[in-house]
């Protein structure tokens, strides 16, 4: 029963139903389930195309509207100042009666708009032009002024030749504007074309001129061409236009050009008044639009994900009323038929939708309710596979041992209260942080493992406590239990290395002191070890065997839920052929040594006799499998009497389990089919039908109060991959099984030895872990500590940022990073090997939240 | 073969990515899709289901052919230009020679609708905006092909192109069907040994296209100038010589009258033999253009076979190019209700 509620353990118990719609109240009926978001609609029409399908107009209304609105807001947000309100706090997915009103009311915005900005852009042509305009008639002053000099010269070169004969030579011009870029190709054009007889002048216009066009800043350049004839004339012009200049009227006399000038002056004002108000207008039309854009959209967004939905269901044959098959987990069928019913009542209909439990083959999807933090554990489990529908869910255990994995690799207080401080800092601005950085890919794995990093940290904190380390440091909080004791002739300057003497009682005779109080240092690692030079061979030992430790502890975890999963699926012969044998080998050997390695520490104290007898654990483990025992040369390495002969039986037994696994369950399940067969045969012989069509368990299962047939029809949607495979009687395959069987029991056997020492990635981690940091502190920050006050301070001071850069970096960043690999290696395949399938597939519910949300963040997955 | 091994420094990335470009290109099934499409929007409605995703999204209605066809050929082009940006020499270079040929045509439209007395501005639009350059509004000034020559082509990368084309005549509607085959003539001999300089897995790629491409140009202008007045010296001038025809095919295709005899030549290649088999007038045959077409694809297909070589770069937008023209085919069958011809698209795949 307890399983049964948990929804995290197992998953959701899942059921396949078949819902009818009264036509007219499907829609609001579809509008409440999104509402709900708990079930996964299937596709009843997959081989029919989507321009087909019944409410495709409707979709694309939707799509038009949506078109709208983007359009409104990709004007709004033109406009900075205009804020975009947030969308209403619940925006209700509109009666499917308001399309048209919603159609209408953006019809006509958008027609607004249009003509608004339409004004708006030839208002802003003209006052462009004039700007233009002004520019040439001051720039052009200069040009004339240049070239009435030079014709004032030539003139009176002329004048004195001919005297009076011809005319002056008055060359024709044409000024305009033309975009900066363009001037070079321009005038080499011009040159190659007009073969030199062109004179081209050009000034640049300091400010930039809005281009109304694409309402960007363009740089412009005033030119000024003289030239002779009407041949050159319409040459000109042509390259002019091929090259988007704007020709423009300029009058040849100063006082022309001055009035000019004026005029467009006083036009540009007058322009300038009604480009304002006609921007003005613009933009309270968008302050207005601004407001509702957001819940417009969230309306349309719903509205087209409820006629979307709508095109999977098919229709009845007398069209009257919709079917729609759909996954929802069996606690949930009381909600859902609520939120029919609130359907039916809102669209007016007096018919109930009916919604009816089917029977199914296929194996219905995975569903685990999950909240923010179980969320990020279940990644985890999921990124392996998505566990098979009903098989225990790893996650509630990972959310434990995995942070604890990580710190045994990971173990520094120091590091893990910095790790933990920064994810307590995530997890309180939770509601702040959740919209930033949206973009940002590498704060989002952050953010959303921050639960997983506070567990990290924590725990880093306690293993960095057992081990005593801090920042490579040790505390002594309760006093270590060991003194340095010399006797007064002790000659320092001969001694570079100082045994201290372990024995409890310090045998006088000898001139012994008593250095350990026999009290071991409460919690954790006794402190006197950081000055040791054996520490590392210590710690060595004693992580190496944790490890060893954890891990076959935890491999036993995951048979013992392998054991939960058979008994579930009330598979008997894999818990005798597979568990069984399985834990007896992983008893007998593994957990052994783990016994071993306990005697070895409770046995041996560390007096010079035991210290001698002590045996070597991982000989013994390799000895055990040639029958022998360090305890055979030397009785006093015994761990405890009896023990060649005990190594002897359990190796024996372990050993049986191999070919026990191996053949024991494919001749079980030949055997039965066998019998199965010559049952049915006697039974078709004698006319009767097949007794063994047995009952199904989710016949007899309850659902809370809410009274559902079960139907006995296959579903519609046939896409089941199932049907082929139906009954698996029928084609039992002995090869096929034995072979699977045989790759199962090598890689459970060799597994068990590869993975016992794959664990040992714990210490080694852990010891590199603690190496660099003592390193980084040694190398780097002992140089301040090491120098005299004044120049120590200001040593320690410079010497402080690289030594805080480094531990950020490498320790933290880099060393968290592995150690969360290895913990995630560990899990994945020491751990979900013994007993997870993950072989299922994600539910997918039709929910308006996630529907909005991808909708607002496309990029995210 | 060393060198493969470091093609991945500068090209790896494009690579990946036109190859990703390329699992993109409609499949059959989304053809026959297409096909059963009534109106454009459902044409609209079934592309979003493929890589064209939204791109038709914010265009307002009522759609229109040209409306796809532009915004279309705007991915086309957005997606060429992300190659070159990213691209580095040789492969931009090789990326620019693409180019080239849109330059040609968009000149060649350029010089024809002025003839017609279109203006230049109406044109413009029209022309592919991968082959723009910034003279090309000013290309009205040319009346002869030296003007054009002497005025807009020398500052374009065409200029080596244009030597042989370069006359004092008026242009008019042969000279300028002369000087486009002229041109592509001496482009497609340029690409073809640029490609061979290369060497690697390029050159034995793209010159095989580039040949099937110089031998379907020639058989294409002799039986196009069948009936018309073009000297055969001309005639001969304009096929370009690097494909497997040189030089025996196309001394004999020089000396061609009658279509019979074109296909007596193509009979000695073995490539081209199936290539004018089955080739009828009936609407319901292919044309000998589409049979082309087809053997184009295949080509251009068998090209992603290879790998450490531009090949690939040249044969996507080959076949996003088809491709575009195939979804404006069917658009057109659509929109003017002439379903009879609409499976006159060519499938790639």
């Amino acid at each position: 029963k307890f399983f049964k509620m948990s929804s995290l353990f197992r998953g959701e118990d899942m059921t396949l139903c078949q819902i009818y719609f009264q036509s007219e109240a499907a829609y609001s009926c579809v509008a409440q389930l999104g509402e709900l978001g708990i079930v996964q609609f299937r596709d009843l029409n997959p081989t029919v195309n989507a321009f087909q399908r019944k409410y495709v107009n409707e979709v694309r209304r939707c799509e038009e509207m949506e078109r709208k609105l983007r359009f409104l807001e990709s004007e709004i947000l033109k406009e900075k100042e205009i804020p975009l309100a947030e969308a209403q706090e619940f925006c209700e997915a509109p009666k499917s009666k308001e399309m048209i009103e919603m159609e209408a009311a953006l019809e006509q915005l958008e027609h607004d708009l249009q003509e608004v900005n339409s004004n708006k852009d030839a208002l802003k042509k003209n006052y462009l032009e004039l700007q233009e305009l002004r520019h040439i008639l001051t720039k052009a002053t200069t040009f004339f002024e240049e070239q009435d000099r030079i014709q004032t010269g030539e003139q009176t070169v002329l004048q004195m030749e001919t005297q009076d004969r011809i005319q002056p030579l008055r060359l024709g011009f044409l000024a305009g504007v033309i975009d900066r870029e363009r001037v070079p190709s321009f005038e080499l054009m011009l040159w190659r074309i007009c073969r030199g007889n062109v004179f081209l002048r050009t000034a640049e216009i300091e400010e930039t001129l809005e281009d109304p066009k694409t309402n960007t800043q363009v740089n412009k350049t005033v030119f000024i061409l003289f030239f002779q004839g009407e041949q050159l004339k319409t040459k000109v012009k042509k390259i002019c236009e091929g090259f988007k200049a704007t020709i423009y009227p300029c009058p040849e006399t100063a006082s022309e050009r001055r009035e000019m000038g004026l005029g467009v002056m006083t036009r540009l004002e007058e322009l300038k008044t009604v480009l304002d108000q006609s921007l003005n207008l613009r933009k309270s039309l968008l302050t207005n639009a601004a407001l509702n854009v957001k819940t417009w959209f969230c309306r349309v967004r719903k509205m087209k994900a409820i006629y979307h939905t709508m095109n999977m269901f098919n229709l009845e044959v007398n069209q009257k009323c919709l079917i729609a098959e759909c996954w929802a987990p069996v606690n949930e069928l009381t909600r859902i038929k609520l939120a029919l019913d609130k359907g039916t009542e809102l669209s007016g209909s007096n018919i109930q939708s009916i919604l009816n439990r089917m029977e199914t083959k296929e194996q219905p999807p995975t569903h685990h309710r999950l909240n923010k933090f179980s969320e990020g554990f279940q990644n985890i489990v999921d990124a392996y596979g998505i566990s098979s529908y009903r098989e225990i869910n790893p996650a509630p255990f990972t959310v434990i041992t995995f942070p604890f994995l990580f710190a045994v690799m990971f173990g520094d207080a120091g590091h893990g209260l910095i790790m933990s401080l920064f994810a307590l800092f995530m997890v309180l601005r939770e509601s702040q942080l959740k919209n930033k950085f949206r973009t940002n890919e590498v704060w989002q794995i952050f953010f959303g493992g921050r639960y997983i990093i506070l567990l990290m940290g924590l725990f880093s904190i306690y293993t960095g406590v057992i081990y005593n380390d801090v920042f490579s440091k040790s505390m002594n909080i309760f006093g270590s239990s060991w003194r340095v004791g010399v006797t007064k002739d002790f000659d320092f300057e001969k001694v570079t290395v100082f045994d201290l003497n372990p024995n409890t009682n310090a045998n006088h005779s000898l001139n012994e002191i008593k250095m350990y109080s026999g009290n071991p240092y409460p919690f954790g690692v006794d402190p006197i070890w950081i000055m040791s030079i054996n520490k590392i061979a210590f710690t060595n030992s004693l992580k190496m065997k944790f490890s060893v430790i954890i891990g076959i502890m935890q491999m036993m975890f995951g048979l013992v839920l392998s054991l939960l999963n058979h008994l579930f699926f009330g598979k008997m012969v894999s818990v005798l052929f597979e568990f069984i044998p399985q834990v007896i080998f992983l008893t007998f050997i593994f957990v052994y040594l783990c016994v071993m390695i306990l005697i070895k520490w409770l046995r041996f104290d560390g007096s010079p006799d035991s210290t001698q007898c002590a045996p070597n654990l991982l000989i013994e483990l390799i000895n055990m499998f040639f029958f022998k025992s360090a305890a055979d040369e030397d009785p006093c390495k015994a761990l405890y009497s009896g023990q060649s002969i005990v190594q002897k039986i359990l190796i024996v037994l372990a050993v049986l389990c191999i070919p026990t696994m191996l053949l024991g369950k494919p001749i079980v399940l030949y055997l039965r089919h066998k019998r199965k067969s010559q049952i049915g045969q006697r039974l078709s012989d004698s006319g009767h039908l097949n007794p063994i069509a047995q009952e199904d368990s989710t016949s007899d299962s309850t659902n809370e109060g809410v009274d559902l047939k079960i139907m006995r029809e296959t579903p519609v949607g046939k896409d089941s991959p199932d049907t082929s495979h139906d009954d698996e009687n029928e084609n039992f395959d002995m090869g096929e099984l034995a072979v699977e069987q045989c790759i199962h029991t090598i890689e459970y056997f060799l597994g068990c030895i590869s993975h016992t020492a794959s664990y040992l990635r714990l210490w080694a981690l852990s010891l590199a872990h603690a190496e660099l940091s003592e390193v980084l502190w040694t190398m780097i920050l002992r140089i301040g500590l090491k120098s005299g006050s004044v120049p120590g301070f200001v040593i320690l001071w410079l010497v402080f940022v690289p030594w805080a850069a480094f531990t950020i970096g490498v320790l933290l960043l880099m060393e968290g990073l592995s150690a969360f690999l290895h913990a995630l290696r560990l899990h994945w395949v020491e751990f979900q090997s013994k007993f997870y399938k993950g072989e299922g597939y994600q539910f997918m519910p039709f929910s308006f939240e996630q529907i909005l949300e991808q909708a607002e963040n496309p990029d995210k997955i | 073969m060393f060198l493969d091994v470091l093609f991945n420094i500068d090209n790896g990335y494009l690579e990946g990515l036109v190859r990703g470009f390329k699992s993109g290109i409609l499949k059959n099934q989304d053809y026959i899709n297409l096909v059963q499409c009534e109106t454009l929007e459902d044409l609209k409605l079934h592309l979003q289901t493929t890589d064209y995703g939204n791109f038709l999204a914010n265009e307002p209605g009522p759609l229109t052919v040209s409306v796809i066809d532009e915004k279309i050929r705007e991915k086309y082009v957005l997606e060429f230009q992300h190659l070159r940006n990213h691209a580095v020499k040789p492969l931009s270079k090789f990326l620019d020679y693409i180019t080239y040929s849109y330059m040609i045509d968009n000149i060649v439209l350029l010089i024809t609708g002025h003839l017609h007395q279109r203006s230049i501005q109406e044109l413009l639009p029209k022309c592919h905006p991968l082959g723009m350059f910034e003279q090309m509004g000013a290309i009205n000034v040319a009346d002869t092909s030296a003007s054009l020559y002497n005025a807009i082509i020398i500052d374009t990368p065409l200029a080596p192109y244009f030597i042989d084309c370069i006359s004092e005549h008026d242009l008019d509607e042969l000279n300028i069907e002369i000087m486009r085959n002229t041109l592509y003539k001496a482009y497609i001999e340029d690409f073809y040994n640029f490609c061979k300089q290369l060497g690697g897995p390029t050159e034995e790629v793209m010159c095989d296209l580039l040949a099937f491409e110089a031998d379907r140009r020639a058989f294409m202008i002799t039986i196009n100038s069948l009936g018309v007045d073009l000297p055969k010296d001309e005639r001969s001038k304009l096929y370009p010589r690097c494909g497997k025809l040189y030089p025996d095919g196309l001394n004999q295709l020089a000396k061609v009258e009658e279509y019979d005899q074109v296909k007596m030549i193509a009979e000695s290649y073995a490539d081209y033999r199936p290539l004018f088999e089955n080739v009828g007038t009936n609407p319901a045959d292919k044309t000998i253009e589409d049979k082309f077409f087809e053997q184009e694809v295949k080509m251009n297909l068998n090209a992603f076979m290879r790998q450490f070589g531009f090949g690939v770069f040249y044969s996507f937008l080959k076949l996003k190019e088809q491709e575009n023209r195939n979804i404006i085919w069917i658009a057109e069958c659509v929109a003017q209700k002439h379903r009879t011809r609409i499976d006159n698209y060519i499938p790639i795949m």
